[in-house]
């Protein structure tokens, strides 16, 4: 309780409280290594981690328009670098972060209506988007080689 | 910035300040976002291997153009919003947040201002760049 002598937050030394910036002290938040891993959790990092992935992403979206309005020369030299292994395992990094943020945004929409939010349907839902994710990946790019788009 | 509005809506408490309309702007733009993704992965199938002139073949049908400059500019608004909220979280120094916020805008300003450039120029069949900028 606060103001408990026995338990005073403010003479606290082990750092599990924290004096908020209206001065009021509280009990620090558990962070990851404090929580027990938990499906749902490692679902929410994924997005955040995808989402970070396809902002780099972006920035060669843009540099393949680049290539393409300078022309032949500089894109094939582009086409060069990604169709290197390097570039084939960069490209098949991006579609993986890209199916696993869609399906991980459909979850948050599904959620965010309201529905799911049993920790049943939840794990579920979890579970339905990474596995959705990967192997939506891993299709796409099993139809790309198999169809002569890609080759190594 | 400390702009008030109403505290509850029909009895529920809602944000005083901004964070409402974030959360509504986020939801919105995975909702744009779900199908032009879906659109946006198909394009990448079908141009994978094309090439030069299959590429300058595909950007020659103005759906593809449009549907490109959407989801560009969609997305570096969903990105814009996403990056933000983690900088929030993680970045707790206001001089740096500030700093980095501006930063990740002006990235996402650039991107937006050069990609729909080439994508116009792609469209309109213009020349390869730097014809006409005398480089």
């Amino acid at each position: 309780m606060p103001g408990d002598a026995s338990n005073d937050p403010t003479d606290d030394q082990t750092g599990r409280f924290v004096v908020q910036p209206n001065g009021r002290v509280r009990p620090l938040s558990p962070h990851l290594q404090v929580w027990r891993w938990h499906v749902t959790m490692f679902a929410s990092i994924l997005n955040r981690m995808t989402g970070g992935a396809l902002s780099v992403g972006s920035v060669l979206i843009a540099l393949w328009l680049l290539a393409l309005a300078f022309g032949p020369d500089a894109y094939a030299t582009f086409t060069g670098w990604m169709g290197s292994p390097l570039g084939l395992l960069v490209w098949f990094g991006l579609t993986l972060a890209l199916f696993l943020h869609l399906t991980g945004g459909v979850r948050h929409l599904i959620w965010d209506a309201g529905s799911g939010l049993t920790p049943r349907a939840a794990d579920a839902l979890s579970w339905a988007s990474i596995i959705a994710g990967v192997v939506g990946a891993v299709v796409f790019w099993v139809l790309l080689f198999a169809s002569g788009r890609v080759a190594l | 910035m400390s702009r008030q509005t109403r505290a509850f809506v029909k009895g529920v408490k809602v944000s005083e300040r901004h964070g409402a309309g974030e959360w509504t702007a986020e939801r919105l733009s995975s909702l744009i976002l779900v199908p032009l993704t879906l659109w946006g992965l198909w394009s990448g199938f079908v141009l994978s291997g094309g090439g030069y002139d299959g590429a300058r073949e595909w950007f020659a049908s103005p759906v593809n153009a449009v549907l490109l400059a959407v989801t560009l500019l969609v997305s570096l608004w969903h990105m814009n919003m996403g990056l933000k909220v983690i900088v929030d979280d993680y970045i707790h120094k206001p001089g740096s947040r500030t700093a980095l916020l501006g930063l990740i805008g002006l990235l996402c300003l650039a991107i937006a201002a050069a990609g729909v450039f080439f994508i116009v120029r792609l469209a309109l069949g213009s020349a390869p760049l730097p014809a006409g900028f005398g480089i």
